[in-house]
């Protein structure tokens, strides 16, 4: 009965990951992107804890997932960060054009 | 010396002699810009290290004498203090610090000494590491510093666009070499769970025979591109560049001495996979062969030399190839000594002169005696002209390869031979008596003549080791020597065997018209003039040049196709992982569904 529980909070938070790959595919505005990072690597986290209680193994499961919580808040600020310098120094967000100014 | 003594001395005795090199590279750089300080402290630790491989052979045995462990995964840092091992550390250590000797003269005053004298250090350190390593892994790890500390000192200095293409080119064929021996280190690995190098001795006849045959080419491919053996030679020459005692250095002590012993050491493994003792020969003779056709045409005193390394490095191959260990490793040191002198002695010439071009130099006999002499006595060595040690290592491969090889083998090497002789006379000739318009020099400095003349000194005398050194090996490395009793014989009882031997007095023979050749070239001028192709041929490197030209040129431009492939835009990126992992759910899948 608990398996099953665990098994309908994967499908959940699978969800919640491909609408994370499918912000990265078509968004061009790198806050944007940042936002669907989030939302990818939170639907990531949610997977590790699911997969824990799948598997029995929830403390495993648990300390991955703080794991990825710290590693995400850096690349997050990161990324943010150099979207702030992209700005200022190209005037604009969006990649492709961001793109095009190197050559 | 009671054993538990002996095991106690090779335990701190080993790391010191791998280490000592490595600390002295961190104190040289440590000392910042003084350069008295600099010069003393490079000196110190080499003459340290030197000394510390000398106490290490009599401690030699079959056991491994230092073991540090590496958190599991890859077995220990183990060192293996046999026969094969201290004897290239000892050579590495030693005439690596008579090269940082000689060093003193010929870099005065030279930007970036402390680079030059740590990388040194760090070199030496490097091989006496891959050469007492019992750890595959640790050998690999070893083989690659080396490589890369070739590579910075024949770039050393790196305003000169032809240092820097020469030390690059060094790199990537040694580099594509060590492939093959990462890859076969790794098959190993897998095959057997361990990095052991005695236990992979003890237990390859378990192997499957297709797994040992890839692994015994990849070594093959490995010991070929470190050794500038054919068809990876080109690297040696361009690396000429490179001031002259790290020429020393490369072609003596460290650098290339690693393929012979890397096939040395794995050759009774190897030797019963079909194909690989031919395999071995070839190379060795081709090697050979070639490279004294292109050292007897070259004009530049470094180029000859570097072609007759390739030569005499054959020489060592081709005895492997036939079974004769202990033959090769004994050319190899007598190799060493006199290839040592020879570098140390053109490089005495060439910073007093201040040009390699041998048909600028000439009478340099009376303006630097002392170098000339001892310069001689190498050549005699190179030419194996009795009773210099090149002589009697040359005759004990010789003879071998015409009692346990194939005879054309045997022919091919006996015109190298002849050859030899020809080029090293042609080299003396040309650069302290042909007569020249302008030749004007002086004689070595008292650092140089430090290094010269116990080399000298040596090319006269270490074939007097012969006995001892087989008795060492014979001893330390049973799988290599399985037969112990019969093999142990003493140095007269060597010599007595080769001036026994008919065969000895053949080559003699070769050697002296090869000799009379160079004498008689006169006469000889209107075949020379019809063989101008073949030497033009030779002169341009048979080729190997133009495929190294062709395979660099067609790496640029696929670089130049994939480029379109990264466009930087990250959508593109993502759908490209997405698709990635998808492929790789549906393999497990697949397989999976196989399976189950």
């Amino acid at each position: 009965m608990i398996g099953g529980v665990w098994t309908l909070a994967m499908v959940a938070v699978l969800g919640l990951v491909a609408v994370g790959i499918y912000g990265l595919l078509i968004q061009r505005n790198l806050i944007k992107i940042v936002v669907a990072l989030q939302i990818f690597a939170k639907g990531t986290i949610l997977v590790m804890v699911a997969a824990g209680g799948i598997s029995g193994k929830p403390a495993i499961g648990q300390s991955l997932a703080v794991t990825v919580i710290v590693a995400d808040t850096v690349v997050t600020v990161m990324a943010l960060a150099l979207a702030i310098q992209v700005r200022r120094w190209c005037g604009t967000l969006d990649t492709r054009e961001i793109s095009r100014l190197r050559r | 010396m009671l054993p538990g003594m002996t095991a106690l001395h090779a335990s701190w005795l080993l790391p010191l002699t791998v280490f000592l090199p490595w600390v002295g590279a961190v104190a040289v750089l440590a000392a910042g810009r003084d350069g008295r300080l600099r010069t003393a402290l490079a000196i110190v630790f080499a003459a340290a290290d030197a000394v510390a491989s000398i106490l290490l052979i009599p401690l030699a045995s079959d056991r491994i004498g230092f073991a540090l462990t590496l958190g599991g995964a890859f077995g220990e840092l183990s060192l293996l203090p046999d026969a094969f091992g201290v004897f290239l550390a000892a050579v590495a250590a030693v005439i690596g610090g008579l090269a940082v000797v000689f060093s003193v003269d010929y870099m005065r005053g030279e930007e970036g000494q402390g680079r030059y004298y740590a990388l040194i250090l760090f070199f030496i350190g490097a091989m006496v590491g891959l050469v007492l390593s019992a750890n595959l892994l640790m050998v690999v790890v070893f083989w690659e510093i080396t490589a890369l500390c070739s590579w910075a000192l024949i770039s050393f200095h790196n305003d000169d666009p032809k240092a820097v293409a020469g030390g690059i080119k060094a790199l990537i064929i040694t580099g594509l070499g060590g492939v093959g021996l990462l890859a076969g280190s790794l098959v190993i690995y897998a095959q057997d769970g361990s990095f052991d190098i005695p236990t992979f001795l003890s237990r390859a006849h378990t192997f499957p025979p297709q797994v040992l045959a890839w692994v015994g080419f990849g070594f093959l491919a490995a010991a070929a591109a470190k050794s500038a053996q054919f068809p990876f030679q080109t690297w040696l020459p361009d690396a000429m560049e490179a001031p002259t005692p790290i020429s020393a250095l490369i072609h003596a002590a460290t650098m290339v001495n690693a393929g012979v012993y890397l096939l040395a050491r794995f050759s009774p493994v190897f030797s019963p996979v079909p194909g690989w003792s031919i395999s071995v020969i070839a190379v060795g003779v081709v090697s050979a062969f070639l490279a004294a056709t292109m050292a007897a045409v070259a004009n530049d005193l470094k180029r000859v030399l570097a072609w007759s390394t390739v030569s005499q490095l054959g020489f060592m191959v081709y005895a492997i190839g036939t079974g004769a260990l202990f033959q090769s490793q004994f050319h190899l040191l007598s190799h060493s000594v006199f290839k040592a002198l020879l570098f140390l002695g053109a490089g005495a010439v060439i910073h007093s002169v201040g040009t390699r071009d041998m048909r600028k130099m000439g009478g340099l006999s009376r303006k630097m005696p002392l170098t000339c002499a001892v310069f001689i006595i190498g050549a005699l060595a190179l030419a194996g002209i009795p009773p210099v040690n090149g002589f009697w290592s040359k005759e004990m491969i010789l003879e071998s390869g015409l009692r346990q090889g194939p005879l054309w083998a045997y022919i091919v090497m006996l015109v190298t031979v002849g050859l030899t002789a020809l080029y090293s006379l042609r080299c003396v000739w040309m650069v302290f008596f042909a007569r020249a318009e302008e030749s004007h020099g002086h004689e070595a400095g008292p650092a140089m003549k430090t290094a010269l003349i116990p080399l000298a000194a040596a090319s006269l005398l270490t074939w007097l080791l012969a006995g001892p050194f087989q008795r060492l090996m014979v001893q330390t490395l049973p799988v290599h020597f399985p037969r112990a009793g019969e093999a142990a014989s003493t140095t007269w009882q060597i010599a007595a065997e080769v001036l026994a031997t008919p065969w000895t007095w053949l080559a003699v023979g070769v050697v002296a018209a090869g000799a009379a050749l160079w004498g008689a070239r006169s006469l000889f001028a209107g075949i020379g003039r019809r063989l101008r192709p073949v030497r033009r041929v030779a002169e341009a490197g048979y080729g190997f040049e133009a495929v190294n030209r062709g395979v660099s040129r067609a790496v640029e431009a696929s670089g130049e196709g994939l480029r379109a492939t990264q466009s930087g835009l990250l959508n593109w990126n993502v759908a490209a992982i997405v698709m990635a992992v998808i492929a790789v759910l549906v393999a497990v899948w697949l397989v999976a569904g196989r399976e189950g």
